[in-house]
């Protein structure tokens, strides 16, 4: 699926970038977006580190089984066929916290983490299971309490009130995201092992 | 209130950890390296998978595509009341987030941060996320190669809640 996608965005943009004569902007492009990726890996390492080493430490504290405890029957309908103690489920749990308080960058390696863990419950299958499977949807929906960039920009703008359409957001985003649960739950049985 | 509660979030959530660590006779220090090299590896891991997503998303936002799509999907849409003016953003959002942040940044101010249009870009830009970005690299790190339906389900998700941005601004 992603050599698919992948080999399509690559299509796409090279000839319809061929066609409108935008050759120059599109070497450009992705010339530039290498020296992008390193930029946003190098910033991230240094946030993976932190976090991947604050979790450990919550690990052997015994924090993150607490708090998989206190999340079991969310996580037992949304993540299924996770081991009660695999440090996946801690790992899931702090990363949505993360997203839910608006930590962006903080969110991503904390996400990428709990991913990777997923994976190792699913034995490094090249197969996602339907909690990775659900734990992507989930981070493909916006979660986020307070859209704090969202909220500058509307008062750079000369917005009166820029906070007056958090109700919006927040309904809409609810929408979305039962709408992705709903979804990914209906197709997982579609096209389970 | 709000403010303070996420701008605390991030040190507060370290100060806890360490501390029940600390006190739960938990090596702290020692433990947190050890967590820490994982942490490096993992993001050396991401890298690759990075500049590969990254290319291609640039390839396809500076060819120029996203704005033959929109033009071609204008009228179809506007049967079910979207405004045609915020048709590129509904395109691009799931594709590229620093190119819809501009492209957002842009526009509202033409259309005036407090007018339905407005808020309407605005609410799509605080309820949805960068999909071809985030699945990829998710997916990426974990080395998985069959993702199944995560996209079919995140873009319906993406686009359903975009669908009631665009709705619930006429009512709020």
């Amino acid at each position: 699926m992603l050599n698919f996608i992948w080999a399509f965005m690559i299509f796409i943009g090279v000839v319809t970038g061929l066609l409108l004569g935008r050759t120059k902007e599109i070497s450009d492009a992705v010339l530039a977006s290498c020296v992008d990726s390193i930029e946003l890996v190098i910033t991230m390492m240094g946030a993976m580190c932190l976090w991947s080493g604050i979790m450990r430490v919550a690990e052997k504290a015994g924090l993150v089984n607490s708090l998989a405890r206190l999340l079991k029957g969310v996580f037992r309908f949304l993540f299924p066929g996770i081991p009660k103690d695999h440090p996946a489920n801690g790992a899931v749990a702090v990363s949505i916290s993360a997203d839910l308080l608006g930590l962006g960058s903080a969110a991503t390696p904390l996400g990428i983490m709990a991913m990777k863990e997923l994976s190792k419950a699913n034995g490094n299958s090249p197969v996602a299971s339907n909690a990775m499977v659900m734990f992507g949807v989930l981070n493909a929906v916006c979660i986020q309490l307070i859209p704090s960039t969202v909220l500058i920009i509307r008062q750079q703008a000369g917005s009166l009130n820029p906070s007056s359409i958090l109700p919006n957001v927040w309904i809409s985003s609810v929408a979305s995201m039962m709408a992705g649960i709903i979804a990914a739950k209906l197709m997982e049985r579609r096209d389970s092992l | 209130m709000i403010d303070f509660i996420s701008r605390f979030s991030v040190p507060g959530i370290i100060l806890f950890i360490v501390l029940i660590g600390y006190l739960r006779k938990v090596p702290v220090f020692d433990v947190f390296v050890e967590g820490a090299k994982e942490g490096a590896r993992a993001a050396f891991d991401v890298l690759p998978v990075m500049v590969g997503i990254l290319a291609a998303v640039s390839l396809l936002n500076a060819s120029g595509f996203i704005d033959i799509l929109a033009n071609l999907i204008e009228k179809p849409l506007s049967l079910f009341g979207i405004p045609p003016e915020i048709v590129p953003i509904l395109i691009i959002r799931p594709f590229s987030g620093s190119a819809s942040l501009g492209l957002f940044t842009q526009q509202i101010k033409v259309f005036g941060a407090d007018s339905y249009l407005g808020k309407v870009i605005s609410t799509i830009m605080g309820s949805s996320e960068t999909v071809l970005y985030t699945l990829p690299v998710y997916f990426g790190a974990a080395n998985v190669k069959n993702t199944r339906h995560a996209l079919a389900a995140s873009l319906i998700a993406s686009y359903f809640g975009m669908l009631v941005s665009v709705y619930i601004c006429k009512v709020l």
